[in-house]
């Protein structure tokens, strides 16, 4: 039971018919078409697709980086405007400040609150165990290992105590030892905080083992082809044949037959 | 040990080539007097206060200016570096201001200010103010947009983006304009004082050359290295500080 639960707000987001095109050589790149979902408040929703297919620029519209797009895309009902701190993202790179060490990265997420220094400090450390990083609150993000520096950037995330968290293929750049630890580490976060995820990724293993729900997407323009449920009980166990299963769907869907 | 040892190598090299030029009667002593007389020369300056008086009155001026030159560059670069419009505005003509050495201003301020010391100010102050202002506005436009954009999705306030991003984001390139600054103000003062001043380091030399003295010339130039020496590593300590998050030995 760590504080920060208890104060975890609960986020249902609507993406309506969001289309985007980015202009390259004075003409429209069109990058996302038509794309519809809905995300229920705790849901874990993964999204995979080719490279291209406008799955970081999807990210980047629900963040508020980005507001020029067609179709509407509602947080608890209200249209996003700007980048808000009841969204977190963790960015495919790290993205941690070199001259700032990790307590202070993580601090950052906490500026111009009101509440009481040691309030704050203690939600840097509850964020900190969190994502284990323990006794390196000092440390500066070039002394981290990739694995740690990208944990420390999901607690970065987390200390805002935001209702929906997107990760960016955070596991991406990752050895494939230090990766499935930390999907071992993101689904005991996601459980312990109850927070809303959508995550990119290129892993359907990663996506299986993780997600209720799978949205896979189809490249020029980025559209969404199917969205796959599931349905399996956590722990999940790779070796078992409803994993396999479900993957087989995906991959099925990825390649587009 | 032999860290120490390398960057001597050069100096130790010069200096007998000269003690054996002189010692030869290669060149006449009133064109280049032995190391001995120049070091006994240097002595008796520094003995006397010479050199003391004239090089706090060279200081002086290499601070006022410096201070002047630096803090409008840094003004005027953070203002180009973070208004695009201003930049549009200012750039090119700042870009063209400084395309005239600092020492092309000599003329035209001797002409308005005489020999006053508003013009060693002005010309230290221009010297500082270019470097300063191009890394600056430089530092700050290439800040990667991947934390600016981190400053943004984090909700960060103004000030807080200023003292956490913007001012460590671009303080190493600042720091590399500062110390340019310092030593093109270091050339403009010696010089300066050559063309147009009755006191400090760099009229003492000229004052050594009408005396047909170059023990004394030749010992304004070592002072000048020495202090510039010293500055210069007093900044690259500095810079060393407040950089110190950065990976060692890479
Ligand atoms: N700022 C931009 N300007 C122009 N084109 C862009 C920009 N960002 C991304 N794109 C293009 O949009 C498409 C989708 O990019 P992205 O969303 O990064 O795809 P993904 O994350 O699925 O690999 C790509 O073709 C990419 O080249
Ligand atoms: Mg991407």
């Amino acid at each position: 039971m760590s504080a920060v639960e208890a104060f975890a707000p609960r986020a249902t987001l609507n993406i309506r018919d969001v289309s985007k095109s980015y202009v390259v050589d004075e003409k429209p790149l069109p990058v996302l078409r038509n794309i519809a979902l809905d995300v229920q408040p705790g849901e874990f929703v993964s999204i995979v697709g080719a490279s291209g297919c406008g799955k970081s620029t999807l990210l980047r519209l629900v963040v508020g980086l980005d507001a020029d797009y067609e179709g509407e895309i509602l947080l608890n009902g209200r249209r996003i405007e700007g980048p808000g701190r009841e969204r977190g993202i963790v960015f495919q790179e790290h993205r941690l400040f070199p001259w700032l060490t990790v307590e202070d990265n993580i601090a950052l997420g906490l500026d111009g609150s009101d509440e009481p220094q040691h309030v704050l400090d203690k939600r840097v450390r509850d964020n900190i165990a969190l994502v284990g990083l323990a006794g390196f609150e000092k440390a500066y993000p070039h002394q981290l290992s990739g694995g740690m520096a990208q944990r420390a950037a999901i607690a970065r995330s987390l200390v805002t105590q935001p209702a929906i968290l997107l990760l960016d293929e955070p596991l991406g750049a990752l050895d494939s030892i230090t990766r499935a630890y930390l999907q071992k580490e993101l689904l005991r976060i996601w459980q312990q905080e109850r927070v809303t995820v959508i995550m990119v990724t290129h892993d359907v293993d990663e996506a299986v083992f993780l997600s209720d729900r799978v949205v896979v997407m189809e490249p020029r323009p980025g559209r969404i082809r199917s969205i796959v449920p599931v349905g399996l009980t956590h722990p999940r166990q790779r070796a078992s044949v409803e994993f396999a299963r479900v993957k087989g769907e995906i991959l099925r869907d990825l390649s587009g037959e | 040990m032999t860290r120490l040892a390398v960057p001597l190598v050069l100096p130790v090299a010069v200096l007998l080539l000269w003690q054996i030029t002189a010692a030869r009667g290669w060149l006449s002593p009133q064109t280049l007097p032995a190391p001995a007389l120049v070091l006994s020369t240097l002595i008796d300056l520094i003995r006397d206060g010479e050199i003391a008086t004239n090089l706090q009155i060279s200081l002086r001026r290499i601070l006022v200016g410096l201070a002047i030159g630096t803090s409008l560059g840094l003004f005027a670069g953070a203002l180009l570096g973070v208004s695009r419009r201003m930049n549009d505005y200012f750039g090119p003509i700042i870009n063209a201001l400084s395309q005239i050495p600092s020492l092309g201003w000599v003329p035209i301020l001797i002409l308005i200010f005489g020999l006053d010391e508003t013009v060693k100010y002005l010309i230290i102050a221009k010297a500082c103010f270019v470097p300063t202002v191009l890394a600056t506005s430089q530092g700050i436009r290439n800040i990667p947009r991947a934390y600016i954009e981190v400053g943004q999705v984090l909700g960060l306030r103004r000030r807080t983006t200023l003292t956490k991003l913007i001012v460590p984001a671009a303080l190493p390139t600042i720091f590399g304009g500062i110390r340019l600054a310092l030593s093109n103000a270091w050339v403009a003062l010696i010089v300066v004082e050559m063309l147009a001043a009755t006191e400090g380091v760099g009229y003492m030399m000229v004052w050594g050359r009408t005396l047909f003295q170059v023990d004394i010339v030749i010992a304004g130039m070592i002072v000048i290295g020495v202090i510039g020496l010293a500055m210069d590593s007093g900044l690259a300590r500095v810079e060393r500080r407040m950089r110190r998050w950065e990976p060692k030995n890479v």
